[in-house]
């Protein structure tokens, strides 16, 4: 009786518990640093708390107000936030549309079996080292060649194509196509290394035996490749838009933190950062974040329900 | 067995995530007197850590250590604030003994107890220190938290050669007479203008000038912003300049403004006192321009220009905390008492000090001169208006309303905005960054 109980335990043993073992690391620092500070975050965003200079002011619980506020208009009528998150959905489409093109187009060259390109490996390290540069150095960089008295300048004037030097960091679409550009740059190569898994991860018998059938390569691409990347495709869309949502640290730097011309190149957590540093006013940045973070799951949800029932079907 | 050796795994792995900062044992060997092993100074730039390190002499067995963050868009407030809140968790060496405040901001830490009486460590002796320098560094009740080692009474200072080319004369009592009033200043400037010359490289450049003699403070008793009528008169000054030609739309710290010192330069004339021309040209004094040959060195002279101002200056305060008190009072004494130092800190270093004894006699030299000056003895321009020098309408916010309006307002000037937007855009800058002020609705 007693054997057998012990037989029957055996055979229940479950290898499953060593995965979850395993995996509590992540978990664990997953509550500590970011579950915990996300509800800190949503608990803040009803407090008043702030400093004047070196006084404390609160926290004092506002109920809605630091809500209210962000979503009242401002001085010039409009309303700030809205505004903000504008410029930083333009700055994202600017730049994300160049960069999946050109990543799309790198990444079906450099997997495809017929033309076989020498030098590969020299050559997805070229366009991934732009994200190896931190952010702000690329943008002060550019800032230094865009300026006014930057090389650009001297060279356009020099040879005559401008008269007199432009200053590129005060017309809204040359300060746009700069930060887009930008990101373009530093981020081309890595969606390229993503699509390119995604690529190599389609079974190859699928594309020779279209060859044998016949059909040539746009063919190949539009009823091959592009449906069966869709996964990966929408994985890389919904993390560039998140990483897009929060763009930051390119504008900042190359408009000094003004967001100039007019604030359309201010982006929503350049005004969280401006709430945060000095002031620390953390229930309105609270308020900031917490509205970031339902827009970015309703983005997400969009864009990967489009996505993902398009490869159902 | 396996089980407790998956734990024993797991733990660390956690721990080496969140534990990153253990506590560090506060145990530091002490002096004799009592005092810290590790000086620690908190500045923005590196003027005041030059003189230090040349002029004090360190007591032995003290380390000293600069804490240095760049002021713009106030950073170094946001940086020296952080660290003040944690004076009082931070380890003896750790905390901050001394730092430097700017006019711009000083009333927010000399109205707190994060700053000391100075008086109490045994900085007492203020025969010599002009009087708005330690009215700047004392709080509402009179305690002096700290010392001035610089006075920055400001003046105009012009090109010579430009001077001589369109107003026949560079003598600069005759220039002063010249522009002794706002009304003559545009005068002048439509002048500059007809002969192909600017009065000025910077829409702000005479802003200091204006916000220096307001009515009234930034932000008045209700937290209410106040756009002073002297403020009211530089915008309307810039847009004059700009519609006319008479300036540019940079900033005064813009490279495009400086590039008027060199020798190519079209500007006939920047505003600032000492620390200004002998730190902040440049591209007319500096090494790089002398050696290529596009400097401007002797091609300047001083004045007071249209209207009294002083601009800026470094105070030095006293932490609450400090662990090396008479090593601070002892700095601060030397920078206003010890008249070898002070001597060459005008001598060497073309400062205009907070000793009146010392400045005088330099003003009275008549061999002394400065050398970008072509010898004019700037010491006595600026002693003869170092006395009349107040210290009134600062407020906490003073940094960022100064740079927040010269900022919006030029993109007004350039032609981006309109006014009205340009100034809600100040109004929605201060909104976000101080919540305790109220902006005109």
């Amino acid at each position: 009786m007693a054997e057998s109980r012990r037989i029957k335990h055996r055979k229940t043993v479950s290898y499953a518990k060593w995965a979850y073992i395993f995996i509590i690391p992540f978990f664990i620092s997953y509550i500590i640093f970011t579950l915990v500070p996300q509800l800190l975050t949503i608990y803040n965003s009803f407090f008043e708390n702030y400093m004047n200079g070196l006084q404390q002011i609160g926290p004092n619980f506002v109920g809605l107000a630091n809500y209210k506020a962000l979503l009242s208009p401002g001085q010039s009528g409009t309303i700030d936030l809205l505004k903000y998150f504008g410029n930083t959905m333009a700055l994202w489409i600017l730049g994300a549309v160049p960069q999946f093109l050109i990543a799309l187009m790198l990444a079906v060259i450099f997997t495809s079996a017929r033309l076989n390109i020498k030098g590969q490996g020299l050559a997805k390290a070229i366009i991934y080292m732009p994200n190896l540069i931190m952010a702000s150095a690329f943008s002060m960089l550019i800032f230094a060649l865009f300026s006014k008295v930057g090389p650009i300048n001297k060279y356009l004037v020099a040879s005559g194509i401008i008269e007199q030097s432009f200053d590129f960091l005060t017309v809204k679409v040359s300060v746009r196509s700069l930060i887009a550009l930008l990101n373009f740059l530093m981020w081309f190569g890595n969606t390229t290394i993503v699509l390119m898994a995604g690529i190599m991860g389609i079974d190859q018998s699928l594309f020779e035996s279209a060859e044998i059938d016949g059909s040539n390569s746009i063919q190949v691409f539009f009823d091959i490749t592009l449906p069966l990347l869709m996964p990966i495709m929408s994985y890389a869309l919904i993390t560039s838009l998140i990483g897009g949502i929060q763009m930051f640290d390119v504008p900042q730097v190359l408009t000094n933190g003004r967001g100039t011309p007019n604030l359309t190149s201010t982006t929503v957590i350049m005004m969280l950062n401006n709430f945060l540093s000095g002031s620390k006013n953390y229930g309105r940045a609270g308020a900031v974040s917490v509205l970031l973070f339902i827009v970015t799951g309703i983005l997400s949800t969009i864009v990967y329900r489009m996505l993902a029932k398009q490869y159902k079907d | 067995m396996k089980k407790l050796l998956s734990a024993l795994l797991t733990v660390p792995m956690v721990l080496a995530l969140a534990g990153c900062q253990g506590e560090k044992p506060a145990e530091e060997p002490v002096e004799e007197g009592g005092e810290g092993k590790v000086f620690h100074i908190y500045a923005w730039n590196e003027e005041f850590k030059g003189f230090f390190e040349k002029y004090y002499t360190v007591p032995e067995g003290v380390e000293v250590v600069w804490t240095i963050v760049p002021s713009d868009n106030g950073q170094y407030q946001d940086a020296l604030d952080l660290a003040l809140l944690n004076q009082d968790s931070a380890a003896a060496d750790d905390k901050i003994d001394m730092f430097l405040a700017e006019s711009d901001y000083i009333v927010k830490y000399t109205n707190t107890d994060y700053t000391q009486d100075i008086k109490q460590l045994g900085v007492t002796n203020f025969s010599n220190t002009y009087p708005y320098t330690v009215e700047a560094a004392s709080d509402a009740n009179g305690v002096v938290k700290g010392v001035s080692f610089q006075c920055c009474p400001a003046g105009m200072l012009y090109r010579k050669s430009i001077a001589e080319a369109v107003l026949g004369t560079s003598d600069p009592e005759e220039i002063q007479a010249m522009v002794s009033d706002w009304d003559k200043f545009d005068a002048v400037a439509a002048q500059m203008k007809d002969a192909g010359y600017l009065m000025t490289a910077s829409f702000a450049e005479t802003f200091r000038v204006f916000s220096n003699n307001t009515e009234s403070a930034w932000v008045d008793a209700d937290n209410n912003l106040v756009i002073d009528p002297a403020i009211q008169t530089w915008m309307d000054q810039a847009e004059k300049f700009i519609e006319n030609g008479y300036t540019l739309t940079s900033g005064v710290w813009d490279a495009e403004t400086t590039a008027e010192m060199g020798k190519d330069g079209k500007a006939f004339c920047y505003f600032g006192p000492a620390w200004y021309y002998n730190f902040c040209m440049g591209p007319a004094f500096g090494e790089d321009a002398v050696k290529e040959g596009t400097d401007t060195v002797g091609d300047w002279a001083l004045i007071a220009g249209p209207q009294a101002y002083f601009w800026g200056g470094t105070w030095l305060l006293a932490a609450t905390g400090s662990d090396n008190p008479t090593m601070l009072a002892d700095v601060m004494d030397t920078f206003i008492n010890n008249e070898d130092v002070v001597t060459a800190l005008i001598a060497n270093e073309a400062q205009f000090t907070n000793n009146k004894k010392v400045n005088q006699k330099f003003a009275d030299d008549p061999d002394f001169g400065n050398p970008y000056l072509d010898g004019q003895n700037d010491t006595a321009v600026f002693n003869a208006m170092a006395d009349n020098i107040t210290f009134r309408n600062h407020t906490i916010y003073d940094q960022l309303c100064n740079e927040g309006l010269q900022d919006k307002f030029s993109e007004y000037l350039k032609g981006e905005v309109d006014k009205e937007t340009a100034m809600a855009n100040f109004y929605t800058f201060l909104n976000e960054k101080y919540p305790a002020v109220h902006t005109p609705e």
